[in-house]
């Protein structure tokens, strides 16, 4: 057993196709004139370090693939397509092609059921990819030259509470971790989460035009700030303790899990995390954050 | 030019389960329910199918899918060990256009979506893989707007009828949904498959009762308390848009099947129009 795996490093890695959008990648077919540099800036940053640390494999759980029998795991060599979102269609159509590392995969999904979660693998060849999973990979590594492992937001927090939800994540943390460190995988891990959801329901003409952009109100900037604070002090206890009601307040989309699982998969870590940037888009709240393990490591 | 009637309409699962083979008797109750209605609906002619379903999610307002013709291959993303859907639609894009038109004029926001590569969604798939298995009547697909409440899913469905009425077509209504929405969430041996929760059981017959007597507008002051104690299927909304669509009449449904489909409740019901 190779057991010599590790995380190098969680991002908290925002989903909404307007970054890709305002990026113009060739990939995706619609032009833009920019837009959400402050959120776009700060992931430009993250790619830097992931170039230089050269992981194995880039973990994701998104919320956009929501599963309601257990945890799945992406569980086919090579998956490619054009991911068209449904609710942005007029923004992201993205030409997507990336390699899924199958054997971490049977990891995770072993280490899932001791946990005794229900967990399975993805098998179908002609699975579209959700756009959640692609447009944090895209925004943290746009040349797609890392294998990635994608796993599902099981819909646990919804179906029962909260608090079951966010059990079955710690509990699915636990195991990626395990399974990381059995594969030998040097690990990058992205929760692609929102902060606060509340959002509008209408775009300007313009999609980009950021004299529109605004948060959705007061109430989801004061959250978004105090859990970021929460973040960059390291006090990821008071942290998970505040979250429940965070969710409850602003909708938040980390209620789907992949904060608290990213968070346990890396043991709950209370170095101080690094906020690259935090913006809104469509009135959500956004933010870029980094949890360098390596740093740790060397302290 | 005469005015557009809608022929006949229906409220119908759209789970993946149904298109399998697996010999589970619910499930076989309700694909024999779905081949019955699909057989009417040949015998109609109908110039288009008209669809809402639940499991197409917008959060935008409300989409209408306006490009002539969507192909692809669509695979379930909780259930894909079911297969692929490949499809080939031919879509009534003016109707969609002008029921999106109206429906905004009536103060819903609302997008068309005309985009190739666009995602279906398995409720309608599954819908006409049953009612028009040989892909020979146009549709106008609408989606599901998470946020909106009665109201508004019956003033979508009033937009749809007045865009009927004006194309002066023949059309069939399809409300794609599930009933009781409770799923297991585990691995079950399909043929034990029965409701998660017996009292959503309760209710579904309750609420199929009052719609085999007509009692339709009971069923939508009954919605919010169904929605509470059985958890329907994005809280029953779809029946709100077909109700918008009929104007909301007497007219008994008949149940032509019932029964479960991974603890949640499933029904095909025919609304026998004139």
């Amino acid at each position: 057993m190779m057991d010599s795996g590790k995380i190098l490093a969680g991002f908290l890695a925002p989903h909404p196709p307007h970054l890709v959008y305002g990026e113009n990648p060739a990939r995706n077919e619609p032009r833009s004139t920019g837009g959400w540099e402050m959120l776009r800036w700060a992931y430009e940053k993250c790619r830097e370090k992931i170039k230089a640390w050269k992981p194995d494999v880039i973990l994701v759980h998104s919320p956009h693939w929501m599963t309601i029998v257990g945890h799945h795991f992406l569980h086919v060599p090579h998956l490619q397509g054009i991911s068209v979102d449904p609710i942005f269609p007029h923004i992201f159509r993205y030409r997507y092609e990336m390699d899924v590392d199958v054997e971490l995969a049977d990891a995770c999904y072993e280490e899932t059921l001791k946990e005794g979660l229900v967990a399975k693998k993805m098998t179908n060849p002609n699975f579209r990819v959700d756009y959640g999973t692609i447009v944090s990979l895209h925004m943290l590594n746009p040349d797609w030259d890392i294998p990635i492992l994608g796993i599902s937001a099981n819909n646990s927090p919804y179906f029962y509470s909260t608090e079951i939800g966010q059990e079955q994540m710690v509990k699915l943390g636990r195991a990626t971790a395990r399974a990381i460190a059995k594969t030998g995988r040097r690990a990058v891990l992205a929760a692609s989460n929102t902060l606060s959801h509340l959002h509008y329901d209408r775009e300007p003409e313009l999609v980009e035009d950021m004299n529109k952009e605004v948060i959705f109100n007061n109430n989801q900037y004061q959250w978004d700030m105090r859990v970021l604070e929460l973040m960059r002090k390291g006090k990821t206890d008071q942290l998970m303790t505040i979250l429940p009601e965070f969710m409850e307040k602003t909708a938040a989309e980390v209620k789907s899990g992949g904060l608290t699982w990213m968070l346990s998969a890396m043991g709950f870590p209370t170095l101080p995390a690094q906020v690259h940037g935090y913006w809104t888009v469509i009135g959500t709240g956004n933010a870029v954050v980094e949890w360098d393990l390596t740093q740790s490591a060397r302290a | 030019m005469k005015a557009g009637v809608i022929q006949r309409a229906y409220l119908v699962p759209g789970l993946p389960h149904l298109v399998s083979s697996a010999p589970v008797e619910s499930w076989e109750a309700l694909r024999k329910g779905f081949r019955q209605a699909g057989e009417h609906v040949k015998g109609l002619k109908p110039e288009v199918l008209v669809v809402y379903s639940t499991q197409w999610i917008s959060v935008l307002g409300h989409s209408f899918q306006t490009n002539p013709n969507p192909k692809g291959l669509h695979v379930d993303e909780n259930w894909y060990e079911f297969g692929d859907f490949p499809f080939d639609l031919r879509v009534d894009a003016t109707l969609g256009t002008r029921a999106a038109a109206v429906a905004s004029s009536l103060g819903l926001a609302t997008k068309t979506v005309n985009f190739a590569g666009f995602p279906l969604d398995t409720g309608t798939l599954v819908a006409l893989r049953f009612l028009d298995p040989d892909n020979t009547v146009p549709v106008a697909v609408v989606s599901c707007n998470i946020y909106a409440g009665q109201e508004d899913s019956l003033t979508l469905g009033r937009a749809m009828r007045q865009a009927i009425e004006e194309s002066g077509k023949r059309a069939v209504a399809l409300a794609c949904t599930g009933l009781s929405a409770r799923f297991f969430t585990e691995e079950i041996d399909p043929r034990t498959d029965r409701f998660s929760n017996p009292e959503d059981d309760t209710w579904n017959r309750r609420i199929l009762n009052l719609i085999s007597q007509g009692k339709n507008a009971e069923v939508l002051s009954l919605s919010a308390e169904y929605a509470k104690a059985a958890a329907p299927d994005m809280g029953f909304k779809a029946f709100a848009w077909l109700m918008g669509v009929l104007g909301t009449p007497n007219t008994s449904g008949n149940v032509l099947a019932y029964g479960p489909v991974w603890g949640t409740g499933a029904a095909v019901i025919e609304y026998v129009l004139m």
